[in-house]
């Protein structure tokens, strides 16, 4: 038991503290370059080998470990030094109860892929999302230096802010789904709703049986485009990049909040906001993108349509697998859409964050709890 | 000769599109994404890539003759540079980093030589007004820009260092004649 929950912590560590952070800076640097026409990162080399600049990770870790780690003067020494990891460590655990992979039945074991199967994963994640930004206001407030003071109250505010809509975004989808559990979330993605479903249930009339085939997945996107929309603003505005890095600001603030640091505390806040990419998409694909599940094929289906061929141990071993793989396979692209975001919008003005935040964003997420409401009574009584 | 003037007609009003900003969005997001698409798909292909990166130490692009490198003496087929000594280009200057000693040749044509003629390339800003000033073609303005060194002193640099043979600047040479004779060049009052 315990060596099972440990095995599933190193897998979800080794692919997003390990492949995933990493190889980000990487994938930032070589996808601006593609959207920018130009070529990007590819001079590092071992021995002439470049490998499409994928050393550049390496050769940026070697460069700030190597570094002098500057504590400014007149700075708080032991807030300074502690600001970056406690920025890092809430990304990182944050994974912990974002589900990669579905239930299997293996015999008697029954076997999660999920490091925390907790009732309450959503509050979580919000919780350990909100730590995060302590992280930033200590490094501000302790480095003795206006720049990064200034950069650290505009997070405080931003992440105020956006915390509230963030909440309220997502209510519609722990209303449709019923659950605080992202694996039961997960679970009800897995299946199919028919598209004109709504004829029938307010009845409208009957529905010819060939219409049944226009089917959707259960997935949050299709259920609640518009909390989709506004859930993708907010956790984009509170992992402070571009169009959203005003606690940044490098036209503005030199680098805000950590424009004091140097070395590898410097790449820790770096880490952190590449962990945060993961940890969004991670979040994204499990409450809007369906988590693991494989469109249109629910996990009965393909493990039915297997089965037959391979025996039911290694059906199930298939299926598992087949899900971690689609579950990354959304994650990567949710990545590649952060990133495209992030290269292609230019930053908002301070009052424009604000606004967006308290006079659009807050009012709409409450107008759509409504309306989810509504629609949920509405067929309730049907 | 002003440019071809091209006026953009922008709508005072923005739409209702554009007012509700998604839509808007989305479109910007349509064409990065077009743009790494088809980069990704010259990147797998090797064909139709859109980017215009040139490698530079390994790869150069040929520099047009109307540009400014570091200035440089002709130098005759004899060896002799064909400056005179004037030091017109030395008194047009801005930064004074041309400095001449003149020495005499009695029994040639020319009378006049540089005994010593220095160019402090640290100072100089690759203007090229001592090539226009010269009456001689002597100096003139050469491709080569490619100049840093680790020390101050070797950015001195004296004659020997400065003279080309004059069929190696010959592009540099047929433009600067080309420009004078040019119909609608700018007059000197202009």
């Amino acid at each position: 038991m315990l060596l099972e929950v440990v095995l599933k912590t190193l897998f979800i560590l080794m692919i997003v503290v390990g492949v995933f952070a990493p190889i980000m800076t990487w994938v930032e640097r070589k996808q601006s370059a593609m959207m920018q026409d130009r070529i990007g990162a590819n001079r590092a080399d071992v021995a002439g080998i470049t490998l499409l600049g994928l050393l550049h990770p390496a050769a940026d870790v070697i460069k700030l470990l190597t570094k002098e780690d500057v504590v400014p003067r007149g700075a708080n020494r032991v807030m300074h030094l502690m600001a970056p990891v406690i920025a890092a460590v809430p990304a990182i655990v944050a994974f912990a109860v974002i589900p990669y992979g579905g239930v299997y039945q293996f015999g008697d074991h029954t076997l999660s892929l999920v490091v925390a199967d907790i009732d309450w994963g959503l509050l979580y994640l919000f919780a350990t999302g909100s730590l995060a930004t302590y992280g930033a206001v200590m490094a501000g407030w302790s480095s003795n230096n206006n720049w990064s003071l200034l950069g650290g109250v505009r997070n405080t505010a931003q992440m105020i802010s956006y915390e509230v809509t963030m909440g309220l975004s997502v209510v519609g989808i722990f209303m449709v789904f019923g659950t605080l559990k992202l694996t039961d979330m997960a679970l009800a993605q897995d299946q199919t709703f028919r598209l004109l479903g709504f004829i029938e249930v307010f009845g409208l009339g009957m529905l010819p049986p060939w219409l049944d085939w226009i089917r959707l997945p259960n997935w949050g996107i299709f259920l609640q485009p518009l909390g989709f929309l506004m859930f993708l603003t907010c956790i984009m505005a509170e992992n402070k990049r571009p169009p959203f890095d005003l606690p940044e600001a490098d036209s503005e603030l030199v680098a805000g909040y950590f424009t004091e640091y140097s070395g590898m505390r410097f790449g820790l806040f770096y880490m952190s906001e590449f962990i945060e990419v993961a940890v969004i998409s991670g979040l994204l694909t499990a409450l809007f993108l369906g988590g693991w599940a494989v469109p249109y094929l629910s996990q009965d289906t393909i493990i039915g349509a297997i089965a037959p061929i391979f025996g039911d141990g290694l059906a199930t071993i298939v299926c598992m697998v087949l899900h971690v793989v689609t579950f990354l396979v959304k994650v990567i692209v949710m990545v590649w859409f952060q990133m495209l975001i992030r290269w292609s919008l230019p930053r908002f003005r301070y009052d424009q964050v604000m606004d967006l935040c308290w006079k659009i964003l807050l009012p709409l997420s409450l107008a759509n709890v409504f309306a989810t409401a509504l629609v949920m009574l509405a067929v309730g009584a049907a | 000769m002003p440019g071809r003037v091209i006026k953009v007609k922008r709508a005072e009003k923005l739409g209702l599109l554009e007012r509700l900003y998604v839509p808007m969005i989305a479109k910007g997001l349509l064409v990065t994404a077009r743009h790494f698409f088809r980069n990704l798909r010259g990147f797998i292909t090797g064909k139709n890539r859109t980017d215009f990166v040139v490698q530079f130490p390994e790869e150069r692009i040929d520099y047009p003759d109307a540009f400014r490198g570091m200035p440089v003496l002709v130098q005759l087929e004899n060896g002799e540079p064909r400056c005179v000594a004037c030091g017109l280009c030395e008194f047009a200057c801005p930064t004074d980093c041309i400095s001449i000693v003149a020495g005499e040749l009695p029994d040639s044509g020319i009378e006049r030589y540089p005994e010593a003629f220095d160019i402090d390339m640290s100072r100089c800003m690759f203007c090229g007004l001592c090539e226009e000033a010269c009456p001689e073609e002597a100096i003139v303005m050469s491709r080569e820009v490619e100049i840093s060194t680790f020390t101050r002193d070797a950015m001195l640099y004296r004659k020997a260092d400065l003279l080309v043979p004059e069929n190696l600047l010959k592009r540099r040479l047929d433009f600067l004649r080309g420009e004078y004779e040019r119909e609608d060049a700018p007059s000197q009052s202009g």
